[in-house]
């Protein structure tokens, strides 16, 4: 079983949620995060905002500004991997720096904490 | 092969981190907070105590070749000045297997990572 970890926009959410549900991924967790990366992303589509934009600015900080995103981990079977990182990309893809990362990462067990159960019967 | 990098901080030293971590040629992070507590069982201050004390976790994904160095880099930025003090955080590191970038659809390897053309 692998842990599916991706980084997403914030206004993608909705979408996301309903293609892993589409494409059989009930199961997940997200979480509130910021972040960076290679440092592509064009800040000045942000003074284009009427309202909040000074406290947007502020929150980014000086250097390597951070932007609010999306955190996602899903743990699915062997076999949904290439479906779940599929959908992921399809749906969140603008082409634009700042679309996110998707990362896989093995896992060594999972427990249910209802039953007890462990191993693939744990997330199925 | 990738390595993911997540340490748990002080909230106090996140800036700190993510400037060396800039400097040090590795700006792609992941940020959020989460509260938790260590083998000293929390904080107790007379009978209080605190035992979901706010961390900052950071996440980065890099090559294992610059596995170390980043290590090296995120322990002597975010250990308190000294000798270091309980709470300073830890760091854990676990396997990537594969790894994507959306914008561009390209599953990543090392050598991409490095910038050499796969």
């Amino acid at each position: 079983m692998k842990e599916v970890i991706a980084v997403v926009r914030i206004n993608m959410m909705n979408q996301t949620k309903q293609a892993l549900t589409d494409c059989g991924v009930d199961a997940f967790f997200a979480h509130e995060a910021q972040g960076r990366g290679k440092g592509f992303v064009n800040t000045h589509i942000l003074e284009g905002a009427e309202q909040g934009y000074v406290e947007a600015a502020a929150l980014l900080g000086e250097k390597g500004k951070l932007y609010p995103k999306r955190l996602l981990t899903a743990v699915v079977e062997d076999s949904m991997v290439d479906c779940v990182v599929e959908t992921i990309i399809n749906v969140n893809q603008t082409g634009k720096p700042g679309d996110g990362k998707v990362f896989i990462v093995p896992l060594a067990d999972a427990v249910r904490v209802r039953t007890g159960e462990t191993g693939e019967k744990s997330i199925v | 092969m990738m390595i993911m990098i997540r340490s748990i901080i002080r909230p106090e030293k996140a800036d700190a981190v993510l400037a060396a971590l800039m400097d040090a040629g590795f700006p792609a992070v992941t940020k959020y907070s989460v509260a938790g507590r260590g083998k000293q069982r929390g904080i107790k201050i007379g009978d209080v105590t605190y035992d979901e004390i706010p961390k900052v976790m950071l996440m980065s994904v890099v090559n294992a070749a610059d596995k170390d160095f980043v290590i090296q880099t995120i322990m002597d930025t975010a250990r308190t000045k000294g000798k270091g003090a309980f709470g300073d955080g830890k760091i854990f590191v676990s396997e990537v297997e594969e790894s994507y970038t959306i914008s561009s659809g390209v599953k990543e390897t090392a050598a991409a990572a490095e910038g050499v053309p796969a």
